[in-house]
């Protein structure tokens, strides 16, 4: 069955390096190879567009933290794939040594990472925000943390891939002809959970309006009795934490090395601008658009177009919605 | 019980700019106050210095709240707000990208006005009932003379018991000025505020307010101990109301 054969290899190969997920799932999922009526084909897409939208998910999950940095607060964090990273390799610690669920780790991560996002706040704004250059300077900023963050894990982890062992990775479900890895369902279930979470705190909460306020006029969120500083410090602190989970589910799905987060900046800024900046549901929209396109592709042509044919589609879309699908425009 | 305000030889400025030089004015409990003066005098720079946001060189800034009286010169922004001092600043300063509800939501951030969050939402959408119908639009994208009831009904929204106005009628319609003008007396007397104005349209701001002073080169160059000895002096009459 080459057809099918092809789809099983279309979701790792839009998740990454696909050589290697293969090698971790051969076997394990054998291919059951039951015909059950339905067009190859069909059956085909509607297989890869599931797989993409359980990849979006994934990329939403990556994406949220720089939504949060980047479209709420005016923080070109380029860093925050390294910190998902970092994340991953924490979890995998926890797995490894103590036998924690990955997820459990993940969230037990949220404190550190929190922390690492205040401190890294204080940094960057006694560095550059509060004197006034922070466009430039600021990205320099980060992407040197970018560099440090990879190297600092090559020295202290190595630069092997890593894996975690947890029981939904492996088992598949079959609903219908459509495949449901576990391996992807979990992962997208949660980013789901956490963005909807963080969703309710920004709009139904008064520490939540505020970040959504604070870059629009500090001053004026100073008149309203609260603190400027105080406000991003907290909410890039959340943005931050929300990369421990992220790393949790990138170690789920795919084996990581200490430079893998590189392959996420591009599809994570692009997700953030494409789905309007600070809108929630405008970047699931658009993770999702951006996971089912590079699932597709990968499935129909070759996963090595993925990216371009994806990236090429993301371009027009914002050429005619410059504001992105679901952002506050004016 | 009403609050007021007292500023004694305040000093301040930018750099080496001086912009406020010994300025002293008081704002009896009860009292609607009018700042006259035109642009560059330091009117603004009064208020920055009354809400934290710019920090005096000399002199003092007390406020009596309920009978307790607070310096305010050095204090922060939030520690002011709390107090129950309340600022619609020059220019309105909305959130222009958050709806006319959460722009007012956020009026009520500080933590004594959290529990009033209903009931302050009920009181400005019943004094000015075009923010009810526009509860879900994004302020940026309302009129000038909309956007300046929803700076009000913002400011409200911390349950102030000073409330100080910078320049509500720049950028507004004569007619539009007279009509919000005119709330801030309404909103006054419903709410037992204490008022201090800035205010470059003389006429417009002498229409509500119990005294007045005129502010030259950041000091009070003139005291009127009632809206007629303003508006019947003729230096004022000559220079600033055209008449």
């Amino acid at each position: 069955m080459p057809i099918s054969a092809s789809f099983r290899r279309a979701i790792p190969a839009a998740s990454c390096s696909p050589a290697v997920v293969d090698k971790r799932s051969r076997g394990k999922r054998a291919w059951k190879g039951k015909p059950n009526g339905m067009d190859p084909l069909l059956e085909l897409l509607l297989n890869a567009v599931v797989a993409g939208l359980l990849l979006g998910a994934f990329y939403a999950a990556v994406a949220v933290g720089i939504a949060i940095a980047f479209g709420m607060l005016d923080i070109p964090n380029l860093a925050h794939p390294a910190f998902v990273v970092m994340g991953a390799f924490a979890v995998w610690l926890l797995n490894d040594a103590f036998g924690l669920d990955p997820i459990l780790a993940g969230i037990l991560c949220l404190p550190p990472f929190f922390l690492l996002g205040v401190l890294l706040y204080q940094a960057y704004y006694a560095c550059f925000e509060s004197r006034g250059d922070n466009a430039l300077q600021g990205l320099a900023f980060f992407f040197g943390i970018l560099f440090v963050t990879e190297v600092v894990l090559i020295l202290v982890i190595g630069a092997d891939y890593r894996t975690v062992a947890a029981p939904y990775i492996g088992p598949n479900w079959r609903i219908g002809g459509i495949d449901l890895p576990l391996r992807m369902l979990v992962p997208a279930l949660v980013s789901l959970l956490m963005i909807g979470g963080l969703h309710l705190l920004l709009t139904r909460s008064f520490i939540g309006r505020a970040i959504l306020a604070v870059s629009q006029d500090p001053l004026a969120l100073q008149l309203m009795g609260a603190s400027p500083v105080r406000t991003k410090r907290l909410a890039f602190g959340l943005s931050i934490a929300t990369a421990a989970i992220a790393g949790a589910l990138l170690i789920i799905i795919q084996p990581v090395e200490p430079s893998i987060g590189r392959e996420f900046i591009g599809r994570a800024f692009a997700v953030v601008v494409l789905g309007g900046m600070g809108s929630f549901v405008g970047m699931l929209m658009a993770a999702m658009v951006l996971g089912v396109t590079e699932s597709l592709v990968a499935t129909l042509f070759s996963p090595s177009w993925a990216p371009a044919i994806a990236f090429g589609f993301l371009l027009p879309t914002l050429a005619i919605r410059a504001g992105g699908l679901m952002g506050r425009k004016l | 019980m009403a609050s007021s305000l007292a500023i004694d030889g305040l000093e301040a400025g930018y750099g080496t700019v001086r912009v406020l030089n010994g300025l002293s004015l008081t704002v009896g409990a009860g009292e609607t106050v009018a700042l006259l003066g035109t642009n560059g005098n330091g009117k603004s720079t009064l208020m920055k210095c009354i809400m934290g946001l710019a920090v005096p060189m000399a002199g003092s800034i007390r406020a009596e709240i309920d009978g307790v009286t607070h310096e305010l010169a050095g204090a922060r922004t939030e520690d002011i707000v709390s107090l129950g001092i309340a600022l619609v600043p020059e220019g309105r300063r909305l959130f222009p990208r958050l709806s006319v509800e959460e722009n007012l939501t956020l009026g009520a951030y500080r933590p004594a006005a959290r529990a009033g969050l209903r009931r302050g939402l009920e009181y400005c959408f019943e004094a000015f009932p075009r923010l009810a119908e526009r509860r879900r639009q994004l302020a940026g994208s309302m009129s000038g003379g909309e956007q300046q009831m929803l700076a009000l009904g913002r400011a409200l929204m911390s349950e102030p018991r000073i409330l100080l106005v910078d320049e509500p009628s720049v950028g507004l319609a004569p007619l539009l000025v007279k009509r919000t003008i005119e709330k801030i007396r309404e909103l006054k007397e419903s709410r037992n505020l204490t008022v201090l104005m800035a205010e470059q349209n003389f006429v417009q701001a002498l229409s509500i307010a119990d005294r007045g002073y005129v502010i030259v080169h950041g000091e009070i160059a003139f005291t009127g101990n009632s809206a007629a000895e303003l508006n019947d002096n003729e230096l004022i009459r000559k220079f600033y109301m055209g008449l």
